[in-house]
């Protein structure tokens, strides 16, 4: 329970105005969860709200994030994982990062991901786009491209990365697959085009992840990124909470540019 | 949809039907009286048998799909246009909101809260609404299987009130075999009257009772719920395997979101780039 207090300078900015959706854990992490996007109704007064609508007309009130208060008694609901949509809760339909959620297949690993994820980088690089890489805490990657507009849209995000994704399939076929059937991704990388939809939420960075090994959602720099992958060395991917607070007091916010950056996506 | 393998069906098609489903729990929390409480997951207990169809278009063989449409406009209406209400003579609403429904609902609980135990014999199998099982959660499962055979020894049930969804159920926990089960009940004004349903009394000669005993007495047997089966689905089954084996299936065509390319424009610049930095690589 402490991770959270520790992280919690870090990781407010990014839960901060978002729909919150909880990954409950109600008896330990080997037992089954369920997600759960409505805010509790027995919450205390305080925990900040917002309402939005779903795809069939519902309507339904959501917690936001924004304090420490919040964030731990979030906690205490036997909630570990963090689940955040790329936009915000007032501006629903506009998302403020486009994001390639790279899942390596069976047979595939880490390392597979690093690959794809650093030619994703020069090639949005050559489109004068920035992007920043995040771990899943699980075997992937998240690469986030910062939008950070009034006027971006998922129609053009997915549209944008849908794309991308596809323009690398057909250049690395042996290595990247936009296809979600399981058989399909075997030894290759599958990237998650449609993650960029407004019903869709990212594991937010530095939220912990449920599993056996306490490990974090971490930002990296290219730099340790292109470092580990020429070493081969997957794991420096797995990124331990113990590890993730001595390396936030040290490196800062590397996520911060994914907040603030605005970027516009070409040729749309 | 990929059609062109010549055997999609066997899957879906085996025996072990819902196994992966009925896994999956629906709530969780804790059955609790006195000083008991046992932690559980309510799973579902049937799975209704019907073989299902998916409506296609004749032509092109495109899944239907369901839309709300305005026969005003003759328009699909969106979801941000759609509002409840309550008629309350034809042609004439009482508009509900979502809080003012959502201010009705109970709170949702984390336990069964058995009120009372009841003898089984005294439920009239009209007020069984739907039967789901409960399995133990770690460290629950002696509490469990305690309740599960006492109650079966005494034939009795617990009579809980239990919020699941939007709405609170008055539910019987119960044992099933050595496992406990749970059925919802239906509240008293559910159940329609019979009144109308039972004759005028007449009189009846004691032979007639005697050889209505008789006859009955001489059909008795055991119950045996696996002698019977739905033939109907058995029918199908066998006519849809036969079908898989002998005919290829139709193909839906492929939506334009899945397999569409970008905007050419776009496309084109992208391998452009990648030319350019899979050379600087």
């Amino acid at each position: 329970m402490d991770y959270y207090r520790r992280i919690s300078p870090f990781i407010l900015p990014h839960l901060k105005d978002r729909a919150l959706t909880l990954k409950r854990y109600p008896n330990g992490v080997d037992e089954e969860y369920f997600y759960e996007k409505r805010c509790p109704s027995n919450r205390p007064a305080w925990i900040k709200t917002a309402r939005i609508t779903r795809d069939e007309g519902e309507q339904m009130t959501v917690c936001l994030v924004n304090d420490l208060d919040t964030l731990i008694w979030v906690e205490n609901l036997a909630s570990l994982e963090l689940h955040v949509p790329l936009a915000k809760a007032a501006f629903p339909e506009t998302p403020d990062s486009m994001v390639f959620d790279l899942d390596p297949g069976d047979s595939a690993d880490v390392l597979d991901c690093a690959r794809v994820a650093l030619i994703l980088r020069d090639l949005l690089l050559e489109l004068r786009l920035a992007s920043y890489v995040k771990t899943s805490g699980r075997k992937g990657l998240h690469v986030y491209v910062p939008l950070n507009r009034r006027d971006a849209t998922f129609e053009d995000t997915k549209k944008f990365s849908k794309s991308v994704s596809e323009v690398l399939q057909r250049n690395y076929p042996d290595l990247v697959t936009v296809k979600m059937a399981k058989e399909l991704r075997t030894r290759k990388v599958f990237i998650n085009w449609s993650q960029n939809d407004h019903s869709k939420t990212m594991i937010c960075v530095y939220s912990l992840r449920a599993q056996d090994k306490p490990t974090v959602s971490f930002p990296l720099s290219w730099e340790e990124l292109e470092d580990s992958a020429s070493r081969r060395d997957s794991g420096r991917f797995d990124i331990l909470h113990s590890e993730a607070l001595r390396r936030v007091e040290k490196e800062g916010n590397l996520f911060q540019e994914v907040l603030v950056k605005k970027q516009k996506l070409p040729y749309l | 949809m990929k059609g062109t393998r010549s055997a999609p069906l066997p899957s879906k098609l085996s025996a072990n039907r819902g196994k992966d489903t009925a896994e999956q729990g629906i709530w969780s929390g804790t059955v609790s009286f006195s000083l008991v409480a046992i932690p559980v997951r309510l799973v579902r207990a049937v799975e209704p048998d019907r073989v299902s169809f998916r409506m296609l278009h004749s032509r092109d063989y495109s899944p239907l799909l369901r839309r709300m449409v305005c026969p005003e406009e003759e328009k699909i209406v969106p979801a941000e246009e759609i509002i409840r209400g309550y008629e309350i003579t034809p042609g004439k609403y009482l508009l509900i909101t979502d809080e003012e429904l959502e201010s009705v609902s109970p709170e949702r609980s984390r336990t069964i809260e058995i009120i009372e135990f009841i003898d089984m014999k005294d439920v009239d199998s009209i007020y069984y609404d739907h039967p789901y099982y409960l399995v133990p959660l770690k460290g629950g499962e002696k509490s469990y299987s305690l309740l599960a055979e006492v109650m079966r020894r005494a034939d009795k049930a617990g009579l809980a009130k239990f919020v699941l969804g939007e709405r609170e159920y008055l539910v019987a926990v119960k044992s099933t075999g050595s496992a406990l089960s749970l059925i919802t009940l239906h509240y008293c004004d559910e159940i329609l009257g019979d009144e109308d349903i039972v004759p005028e009394e007449a009189r009846i000669e004691p032979e007639e009772t005697s050889r209505m005993k008789r006859i009955i007495k001489g059909m008795i047997s055991d119950f045996n719920p696996d002698k019977y089966a739905d033939k109907r689905r058995e029918k199908i089954l066998t006519l849809l395997k036969k079908k898989a084996r002998e005919t290829a299936p139709v193909e839906a065509p492929e939506v334009e979101e899945e397999e569409g390319e970008g905007p050419a424009d776009l496309i084109a610049m992208l391998q452009k780039s990648m030319r350019k930095v899979k050379k600087n690589r």
